[in-house]
């Protein structure tokens, strides 16, 4: 194991690498940005260093300040959280070129990850179902109709150069796609310098369910069952659940077993995490692979028992799992909701400024991961994520009523919150029948979600 | 090679735009060369290299990046907390010709090969880092700032004393290998250090002070030593001018004034400016290793 590990991120994660340190016996040291001087993982720090100014190119997203910052401080280990350099190859393998350890998968294992497409067809070389598609770039509008009948409508034009939703056009008819093709090649000629485009199935009402996996070094691996994230405002989470509604127990573990079957085969290691997307029929689509610890981990450890954080650092030191599948067992339903500072009534507009009360939940069950204090003032320059109120009940019915419970009694006073709409969410029907889709809020709009759900 | 957009550095000076003249001419003959044969000892994928509002960078070929560790460096550890700037000094200053270097690993870039001017690219920024810091109340000393995290090595030449132009490197901080100068926020005699030679030092912590000459060419510290020494006051000093820096917070020290041991300070610039009085305490500076106060 290490001895001392630089935490190369800030906020919530910073906080909760450092609590999973000191569970190890490690020593943290916690790298901040001048802009998070005075943050709560810095004050709790066995040390701390300032590595650059508030713009996190030169300082969260620095590898050689991050690399020597562990140097000059003794650490023998850095941990990338989420975001930033978390998977970041190269950042891996300069880590590892100064002899310190990178928590996480090797600089190998994440280029190996790296492109979207290239794990797309790897993993579904390893049996995960992917959305059907095109076989290829369509060559010519014949080909397209004939993809198109095959794949089956609607079906969504993607350019093979973008990124981003740009350049993408949904159609339901033969007719519809011959007009969108011409409009879709002009775009992506424009836009890309590069007009070849592909086909894919267009999955109406989907929901985004992923698979926590971990593998050690020597290829041991378990997957902690999934996590819902259906919950979501323009690609943005919000809450988080486990285990997910949108399946049968039976699918559920199925899911899961595949997804850890494939991504042992196809040589990942450390923990990771499988997304999915699921249709109205309940048929899973693998999407990507997240090569880090996500925002969303504390509801699998609230119905697993296991700290991820510390089986992170455990695995990257070279230690074996030691647990096996069977020694997995979930209990429970687990729901996150995120605290962000963003204001509701307008348009979820980003808010900085002083917390100027904090006062958090509490009672059996009941957790918060945060890095706020009364007096704590929230930095501009980053998300606007304030931290996590996770609860656990033995039903989803028990966990949301924790939930509401929780919600009443946090107070954050200083500057707008998104607090309103979780309670607006854990009181409306599709919420509370568990029918949310991932562009639900965007659909119906997230003003006219929370009047109805105040109307109801 | 290197073309200003408009806008980003508006009414520059003569001065400033002839500064940045010389400037492009030292990065194209002198850090160039000395960068690319960095670039290639180093494991890094990236380097970047800021001189005031210009900025140039040299990638290598993507998957050579890190491929070889600078692993002759030692490793270090911080025996003590690095120190850290106290709250109330984080004013940064922007002086012209402020050297700041960042390196940073890389995506795909151009041939090596074909020399380091192949694969740079300049242009203007304004992000600086905190090259400067002012001392609260005081307006007669500033203080030259890590511009990075790493290993503080000061050129050993430097004396309390010892004259120094805006833009003179006072030190490098060593960041992994790379060095990135430490620069004189402004024209001005140093003064005290705040941190010692090969100490570890975190990004934005105060490294040594620099005495700002006034119009006459003495500085406040001069002359507030020679009011308390109740020599004449220099320049017309009056004591009450010297009274504020006398209570400055970093007037522990023996701020500006000669050492025993330290040569005597040049000539300032003005002839009529009287050589600076011995200081009238006899304290020994205060340990240096708690870096900034």
């Amino acid at each position: 194991m290490f001895n001392r590990v630089l935490i190369a991120n800030r906020g919530e994660i910073a906080l909760r690498i450092l609590r999973a340190c000191r569970m190890l016996g490690l020593e943290a040291v916690v790298a901040y940005s001048e802009a998070d001087r005075d943050s709560l993982p810095v004050q709790l720090a066995d040390e701390a260093i300032c590595i650059g100014p508030a713009d996190a190119r030169r300082s969260y997203l620095s590898a050689p300040a991050i690399i020597s910052a562990a140097v000059i401080t003794g650490c023998d280990a850095i941990h990338p959280g989420y975001g930033f350099l978390s998977e970041d190859a190269g950042f891996a393998e300069a880590v590892a070129a100064h002899g310190i350890t990178f928590i996480g998968p090797s600089a190998s294992i994440l280029e190996r990850f790296a492109s979207k497409e290239g794990t797309r067809r790897l993993l579904g070389a390893h049996g995960l179902p992917t959305i059907p598609g095109s076989n290829g770039m369509l060559r010519d509008d014949l080909h397209a109709l004939n993809e198109a009948e095959r794949i089956g409508y609607p079906v969504l034009i993607k350019p093979s150069a973008g990124g981003g939703g740009k350049g993408m056009r949904m159609v339901r008819t033969p007719r519809e796609l011959e007009t969108a093709l011409k409009i879709c090649r002009s775009e992506a000629k424009a836009a890309f310098g590069d007009d070849s485009l592909y086909l894919e199935r267009w999955l109406e009402e989907n929901r985004h369910v992923e698979v926590q996996v971990a593998v050690d070094r020597f290829g041991n691996g378990i997957h902690l069952f999934e996590r819902d994230c259906s919950v979501q405002r323009r690609h943005q989470k919000i809450l988080e659940e486990t285990p997910t509604p949108a399946l049968t127990p039976e699918r559920r573990l199925e899911l899961a077993e595949k997804a850890v079957t494939a991504i042992v085969a196809a040589g990942y290691q450390n923990i990771g995490t499988l997304e999915f997307l699921v249709d109205g029929a309940g048929s899973y689509y693998f999407i990507e692979l997240n090569a880090r610890i996500q925002v969303e981990h504390p509801i699998t450890e609230q119905v697993t028992g296991i700290d991820l954080v510390a089986l992170q650092l455990r695995i990257a030191s070279g230690e074996p799992l030691g647990v096996s599948q069977a020694d997995i067992r979930r209990r429970g339903h687990s729901i996150e909701l995120r605290i962000n500072a963003e204001d509701p009534e307008h348009d979820f507009r980003p808010s900085a400024g002083q917390i100027e009360r904090y006062l958090p939940p509490g009672g059996p069950c009941v957790r918060m991961d945060s890095h706020m204090y009364a007096g704590y003032e929230v930095p501009h320059h980053y998300d606007s994520l304030l931290g996590k109120l996770v609860v656990w009940g033995e039903t989803r019915e028990e966990a949301i009523s924790r939930a509401r419970v929780a919600l009443d009694e946090l107070l954050i006073e200083g500057l707008p919150t998104n607090v309103s709409f979780h309670r607006a969410l854990l009181r409306s029907e599709p919420f509370l029948s568990g029918s949310i889709t991932t562009n639900l809020l965007d659909r119906v709009g997230s003003a006219a979600f929370l009047a109805a759900a105040a109307r109801g | 090679m290197a073309d200003r957009t408009e806008g980003q550095a508006p009414e520059r000076s003569l001065e400033q735009r002839l500064s940045d003249h010389v400037a492009i001419d030292r990065l194209a003959d002198d850090l160039l060369p000395a960068l690319a044969a960095k670039l290639s000892a180093s494991g890094l994928g990236e380097l970047e290299v800021r001189e005031g509002s210009w900025k140039v960078r040299l990638r290598r070929p993507a998957g050579e990046a890190g491929a070889s560790g600078p692993g002759g460096h030692p490793m270090r550890r911080a025996s003590d907390r690095v120190g850290r700037p106290q709250p109330g000094h984080a004013e940064h200053g922007h002086p012209p010709g402020a050297i700041e270097r960042t390196a940073r690993l890389g995506g795909p870039a151009p041939d090596p090969a074909t020399g380091a001017s192949h694969g740079a690219t300049t242009r203007p920024d304004g992000d600086e880092g905190p090259v400067a810091r002012t001392v609260p109340g005081d307006t007669h000393r500033l203080i030259a700032a890590s511009p990075a995290v790493g290993v503080y090595r000061p050129r050993p030449d430097l004396r309390p004393g010892t004259q120094v132009r805006a833009g003179d490197r006072l030190g490098v901080v060593d960041v992994l290998g790379v060095q990135q100068e430490v620069l004189s926020p402004a024209d001005g005699l140093v003064g005290a250090r705040l941190a010692e030679a090969d100490q570890p030092v975190e990004y934005g912590q105060e490294l040594l002070i620099v005495e700002l000459l006034d119009a006459d060419g003495t500085t406040a510290a001069q002359r507030a030593a020679a009011a308390a020494g109740g020599a004449p006051a220099a320049g017309g000093a009056t004591p009450g001018e010297a009274a504020p820096a006398g209570a400055a917070p970093v007037e522990t020290d023996t701020l500006g004034a000669p050492r025993e041991d330290a040569p005597p300070a040049p000539a300032a610039p003005r002839d009529e400016a009287p050589p600076a009085p011995p200081a009238p305490r006899d304290e020994a500076p205060p340990p240096p290793a708690e870096g900034a106060v």
